[in-house]
């Protein structure tokens, strides 16, 4: 688990905990996956932190073994997800697409993080 | 044999009598709509009722002006987005912004939920407009309301039977099943037949009426059959892509002919995720919910 800040929060992380505004109305439910309108919901609701899954690396950079488990999250979601269909060619031609692009939006706001 | 439905406090047939009750459009949309079908009515007489509600105005201005359409030039006035649009583009968007209307006014549990409900319908509007343009079909317009709509029958179980529908979502989530399979064990009937009652009430056009009764199983949606696919393609898409959620976290099975005669070439699905991917991240940042 990492607590990251939110400014540090990337499409892909994975929620460990529900995330609750002041008034306790849940904003997003735990193991959501994070994309960058959620990330934006909670600085609008003024969250600082949020716990996710992953390992921090102890220098505080990027912290690369929340990107593997964001990776092997959205693997194992799919699959969980078209368990009763996966055997309909099509919609395992589907499933690969979808992965593939959600590995790439992963890939694409890492690029975006990265300083230039 | 023929499984009959259990006999419960929320019979469809009373949910129709309930019709009355049923949500409404704002009076503003339902004007717009009449304009829209007069052939005498002009871009001006459009104008004049949209500037009337500021709220609708604002809205539809920074809609127009989203990436999501864009125009080249910045559009400052109503009637420059009416005639750049046109009529039914115009209808289209108002009753959009309507629908979500629909959704913020209702008390409901969390945030959370909405969202992720709000999300999959504008997923699906999206989804349906990518797949529309990918396959020439000339009315996107019509493809991404259809998109909107679909689940709206959710909405109506939600606000007329909220005790049911608690039962209905603690189904699915124990037995992590489809909701409409949840739906049918606990009601008799799915959130299909019952967002067909509130789009006749609506007068909403027969087409848009056969995609939201359709949308499981768009082969049987006679002459609409290919817009239903489409929305059923979409669906599936959203929900393969994480795009919020309609209430269950599974995939449909695919309606093998209306696949068929969609004729979407298999590599083709990696580029309308790409472009359901990016026009979602335009689209959601302008037309957000906000509870």
């Amino acid at each position: 688990m990492a607590i990251i800040h939110v400014n540090d929060l990337k499409p892909g992380m994975i929620l460990i905990d529900s995330v609750y505004n002041q008034q306790e109305l849940l904003l997003l439910e735990k193991d959501t996956a994070l994309t960058k309108k959620r990330i934006w919901i909670l600085k609008t609701w003024g969250i600082k932190r949020v716990s996710v899954k992953g390992k921090p690396k102890v220098d505080g950079k990027t912290a690369i073994e929340i990107e593997i488990e964001s990776r092997e999250t959205i693997e194992k979601e799919l699959k969980a997800k078209f368990e009763d269909v996966i055997d309909d060619p099509v919609m395992e031609e589907i499933m690969k697409a979808a992965q593939r692009q959600l590995l790439k939006n992963l890939n694409d706001q890492d690029a975006e993080n990265k300083p230039t | 044999m023929t499984k009959m439905p259990k006999t419960n406090p929320h019979d469809l047939s009373r949910i129709i009598d309930r019709v009355e009750d049923l949500p409404t459009l704002p009076r503003t949309v339902l004007r717009i709509t009449e304009l829209v079908n007069d052939p005498k009515s002009s871009a001006r007489d459009l104008a004049r009722i949209i500037t009337d509600d500021q709220v609708l105005a604002a809205r539809l201005l920074r809609l127009v002006n989203s990436s999501f359409y864009g125009f080249p030039q910045r559009i400052s006035t109503i009637t420059g987005a009416i005639v750049l649009l046109g009529f039914d583009a115009i209808r289209n968007l108002l009753l959009t912004t309507s629908v979500f209307d629909l959704f913020a006014t209702r008390k409901k549990a969390s945030v959370f939920r909405q969202e992720q409900f709000w999300d999959h319908s504008l997923g699906c509007a999206v989804g349906a407009k990518v797949i529309g343009n990918q396959l020439r079909y000339d009315k996107v317009e019509e493809l991404f309301v259809s998109g909107l709509l679909h689940d709206i029958g959710k909405i109506v179980e939600m606000i007329f039977m909220p005790e049911a529908f608690k039962e209905i979502n603690n189904l699915v989530k124990n037995d992590n099943i489809l909701m409409i399979t949840a739906e049918e064990k606990i009601l008799g009937y799915s959130h299909p037949e019952v967002g067909r009652l509130l789009a006749e009430k609506w007068n909403l056009p027969p087409k848009l009426i056969h995609v939201i009764l359709q949308h499981h199983q768009p082969s049987e949606a006679g002459r609409f059959s290919f817009e239903s696919a489409i929305v059923h393609l979409a669906d599936i898409l959203c929900r393969s892509l994480n795009i919020g959620s309609g209430g269950d976290n599974k995939m449909p099975p695919l309606d093998k002919m209306a696949w068929e005669s969609l004729r979407i070439r298999p590599r083709a699905i990696e580029f309308i995720l790409a472009e359901i991917t990016k026009e979602f991240d335009d689209i959601s940042l302008f037309i957000t919910y906000t509870p």
